[in-house]
């Protein structure tokens, strides 16, 4: 299939997995305590994060906005999530070349996965993108520094939640045998 | 003019990354004024429909609750109806004199409210500014600013109108107060911290008041809601020892969560009482 169209697909997918079933699921990890917050699993950054390797800088930032934007006009937050996906977009090409041995041009037509990366290293790469994403948006949205202990809480417990997501969206999506090409 | 396109084809991608970060700055900025574009919300054809299409499935899950809450509204709107039932104005002249508008020139028709029924089709109760997105729009009559309640209480205020969908900011945001009174008259005004959907907080109560558990907090007429709206009640009360007034914890009447239908309040007198409070503001400075 070609690139384009399954890159396209895959959008379409993420997009639609995050709008209309994660968005409903509203989680929180106890039931009761007082002010705990109550937080959405975000997985559409994993779009951006699985784009080829050679992908250029430019073309991940537009997709990085088309996603955000996406997003925005689905959860009226028109821009908050377009800003935090275009800074993991242009950060995404450093992250990668300081994990991987090799230069990127040497990994031609794949995208970064657990197999030809290893678990540590793909779980660092998204981890880290993840949780810059999910501290962006969140300090955007809450707007203060007031209660700075809450949006810490919800920072991290939102985006273990997510990892929790993609790496079950990961186990689902991945083609398991690597003899069919 | 070399350097500079040197400059450019050097820094391409962090001008690209900037120019696209300042484009998102400038939106988010121009939607936190509530006079946002409406193009860039829920309420827009695409996605408008997309959550109809996903509510149609979701629905039928709901309609045992939803059931129940309207059995209880008829039970309730019925008990107040009784009470015009009950009430002889012969007997009773001094205290109940019912008051048609023919009967007097002087009488003044005012809160002229229309009531218009929507299904939710989104929802949220998790950020920081939450939004619902209702199945109507400028086609059905509903417009920017009206207020929106639902069979227990209120749920907010339209801020997105497209032909078929408008979104609504509800009263579980931070950048919105609300005026509230409580049972004899004492008003104040309601915020959300952004934490638990279940918690609004009631600030600067004197402290003379009398409150107990469980009471009731209504809506005033300030507002854009009409009065006498039930909010929530009474669970906790705080002494806020910085200006020692008192803050009361509410939990919400209605429940958030799971709403389905919702009630849109078009108050007709609103826009010549707008226009009045803004000429008598402009006058004063």
């Amino acid at each position: 299939m070609n690139i384009y169209v399954k890159n396209f697909l895959k959008f379409c997918i993420i997009i639609l997995l995050q709008v209309l079933i994660l968005n409903k699921i509203t989680l929180r990890w106890w039931a009761q305590p007082n002010g705990f917050p109550v937080f959405i699993p975000f997985v559409y950054p994993l779009f951006i994060l699985l784009l080829p390797f050679e992908t250029t800088v430019p073309v991940l930032l537009i997709a990085g906005f088309i996603t955000g934007i996406t997003v925005d006009t689905f959860m009226n937050t028109a821009g908050m999530h377009a800003f935090a996906t275009i800074l993991i977009a242009y950060l995404r090409t450093n992250v990668l070349n300081a994990l991987l041995p090799k230069n990127l041009s040497e990994y031609p037509n794949q995208s970064p996965s657990v197999k030809n990366m290893g678990w540590m290293p793909f779980m660092v790469y998204t981890g880290f993108l993840i949780l810059l994403h999910h501290a962006t948006y969140f300090t955007l949205e809450l707007w203060s520094l007031n209660n700075i202990g809450y949006l810490l809480l919800k920072i991290i417990a939102s985006a273990v939640t997510s990892m929790l997501f993609i790496v079950t969206y990961l186990l689902l999506f991945t083609r398991q045998s690597s003899t069919r090409i | 003019m070399r350097n500079f396109i040197l400059f450019v084809r050097r820094f391409f991608n962090l001008i690209l990354f900037l120019g696209l970060e300042i484009v998102c700055i400038v939106l988010i900025a121009r939607t936190n004024s509530l006079q946002g574009n409406d193009i860039m919300s829920s309420a827009n054809a695409v996605s408008g429909t997309m959550y109809q299409k996903q509510n149609d499935f979701v629905a039928y899950f709901g309609l045992r609750r939803m059931n129940d809450s309207l059995i209880n509204e008829n039970a309730r709107l019925r008990l107040s109806l009784a009470k015009f039932h009950n009430l002889d104005t012969l007997k009773d002249t001094a205290v109940h004199l019912v008051v048609k508008a023919k009967d007097s020139t002087h009488v003044v028709q005012y809160n002229d409210y229309i009531y218009r029924t929507a299904k939710v089709v989104n929802n949220s109760v998790s950020s920081g500014n939450n939004y619902i997105t209702i199945n109507r729009g400028s086609a059905d009559g509903i417009a920017k600013n009206m207020s929106v309640i639902s069979s227990t209480g209120v749920v907010g205020r339209v801020v997105h109108v497209s032909a078929h969908f408008s979104s609504v900011l509800s009263v579980l945001s931070v950048k919105q107060q609300l005026s509230a009174k409580l049972k004899d008259g004492t008003f104040s005004y309601i915020t959300w911290e952004g934490d638990n959907p279940d918690i609004m907080v009631m600030k600067d109560v004197p402290q003379q008041i009398k409150i107990h558990m469980n009471d009731s907090v209504f809506t005033t007429s300030y507002s854009f809601f009409p009065a006498d709206i039930l909010i929530g009640t009474v669970f906790k009360m705080k002494v806020n020892t910085k200006n020692n007034l008192r803050q009361l914890y509410l939990h919400p009447s209605t429940n958030f969560r799971n709403i389905q239908y919702v009630y849109v309040v078009e108050n007709k007198m609103m826009d010549e009482r707008i226009k009045l409070e803004d000429s008598a503001k402009k006058a004063s400075k």
